[in-house]
């Protein structure tokens, strides 16, 4: 039977941030918070610590996005990388 | 006159040139597969073809271990055999002892094969499927250095997402050293960790697909810990590395555009979640405050304040009616009055002057009742009905209605 490899590989290129909390994840959250807010007898106190936490996650998110723009990167012989 | 001979005499000479012919004897043809039939009796019929010609074949069920799989319509073969000629029906036709798939053919069956196998070993199974990361920083690309297929990965992952790292690992995608090549890069970019791995290749003929159907790939793919989205090829090509690749592209386009997000819709998705909470929250304000609003309006009606004020209304009223009445009192008292006045008029003493009596008074005003008032000589004013006149005392006699001082 198949079996997958395990990972044991170094890292590269990668924040704490990133592992800690997917955008994928922070955007359900957010639904489901859109959700919780959307609620007709939410009262102001929820409403306002939902907005807080939601408003925390995009900050969040926003920091996750990388702004940066990168040359391509080719891998050579030896395993390192040149520019394209 | 020549001989006559009969048909069998003619179909025996021919057969016997067949015969030894050597060539004819031991053949190798190339070509299609035409109207195969198994017969029951386990010979096989089939007629081979090429583009311009066709011929019968026949293979008998005491050769069938010379054919190691299952012939179909279409498939290009190698016959080895015998031509020989059938005498009862004139016609010469090859015995079939050996059938080989040619080429193409032959990678169709090789592909078949391991296509089987390795689903048979689970290796397409659904719950094997890595999800391929929605937000990517770091894509790994396997493919060759030049060609289409790397400019099209590059461009589209750029255009969508112009901050992403894309990490090429050229690779050679065709020919003897393709599949150590592939399978290098593969394990190349999972030791950088990228977030996705594309491998593939632009269109070519199967046999320069060749390598993404070699089981060493497909294991190398299936092994990557990093999702893998396979492009080989044109839609139409499906290699066995599409099959176990955790996502398969249609071409390398495709590839890149399910490998990497449009960061401009990813940006303003995120405006739009803050718009909502936004929105949502000063709707939960505003009804917030109209409900304080209406308890507000309800509270003035109840507060001392308002109550207070009503009552000063009201009292105001009442003073007012109060003032009124009391005007109309005061008035009709007036009235009264006056009439008494009139009536008071007509008793007055002053009439009495009308009658030709005066009064006199002293120069102060005082009225004189008394001789002891004034002296002689002094100047006393006396009234009269239509005026006073100014006189002076010349003697003083005591009257006897009032006594003497």
């Amino acid at each position: 039977m198949a079996k997958k490899k395990e990972e044991d590989k170094t890292e590269i290129n990668r924040t704490e941030k990133e592992q800690t909390l997917s955008l994928e994840d922070a955007f359900a959250q957010i639904e489901e918070l859109i959700g919780r807010l959307e609620a007709e007898d939410i009262t102001l106190e929820q409403s306002f610590a939902e907005y807080n936490r939601g408003m925390a996650l995009l900050a969040q998110c926003n920091e996750t996005l990388d702004r940066v723009e990168k040359k391509v990167l080719k891998i050579n012989e030896d395993g390192g990388l040149d520019e394209f | 006159m020549q001989n006559v001979y009969t048909v069998a005499q003619i179909n025996s000479y021919i057969r016997n040139m067949f015969t030894q012919d050597f060539m004819m004897q031991k053949v190798r043809i190339r070509g299609e597969v035409s109207n195969c039939k198994y017969h029951t009796s386990g010979h096989i019929y089939f007629t081979l073809k090429d583009a311009k010609s066709a011929i019968s074949c026949v293979m008998f069920s005491s050769d069938r271990k010379g054919l190691p799989f299952r012939m179909t319509e279409g498939q290009q073969i190698i016959v080895s055999g015998s031509v020989d000629v059938y005498e009862r029906d004139g016609k010469y036709q090859i015995y079939a002892r050996q059938i080989e798939l040619d080429g193409i053919g032959a990678l169709y069956e090789k592909y078949e094969q391991l296509k089987a196998e390795l689903a048979e070993r689970g290796m397409f199974a659904e719950e094997y499927k890595r999800p391929i990361p929605r937000y990517i920083r770091v894509l790994g690309v396997v493919t060759a250095e030049t060609g289409a297929a790397v400019r099209d990965i590059i461009n589209v992952a750029t255009r969508r997402n112009p901050y992403v790292q894309v990490i090429l690992y050229p690779a050679i995608v065709q020919g003897d050293a393709a599949v150590p090549s592939i399978i290098n890069g593969i394990r190349a970019l999972e030791r950088l960790r990228v977030d996705t791995i594309i491998v593939g290749r632009g269109g070519g003929s199967i046999e320069d697909l060749w390598a993404f159907n070699e089981e060493a790939v497909a294991q190398a793919v299936f092994d990557c810990s990093i999702p893998v989205i396979s492009a080989v090829g044109h839609e139409t090509d499906v290699t066995i590395t599409d099959f176990v690749a955790d996502l398969r592209a249609p071409t390398p386009s495709a590839a890149a555009e399910l490998a990497v997000c449009d960061f401009g819709q990813l940006e303003e998705r995120m405006t739009a979640y803050a718009c909502t909470m936004q929105r949502l929250c000063r709707r939960t304000v505003q009804s917030n405050r109209n409900r304080a609003e209406q308890y507000r309006v309800r509270l003035r009606y109840l507060s001392p304040l308002y109550i207070l004020r009503t009552r000063k209304t009201q009292s105001v009223t009442l003073e007012e009616r109060l003032q009124a009445a009391m005007e109309r009192k005061l008035q009709e008292k007036r009235h009264r009055l006056a009439l008494y006045a009139a009536q008071m008029k007509g008793l007055s003493p002053l009439d009495k002057l009308s009658q030709g009596y005066a009064y006199a008074a002293d120069t102060e005003g005082r009225t004189l009742s008394s001789v002891e008032q004034v002296a002689v000589g002094e100047q006393i004013r006396v009234y009269v009905k239509d005026g006073s006149l100014l006189a002076q005392v010349q003697e003083k006699e005591h009257g006897e209605k009032k006594g003497r001082r």
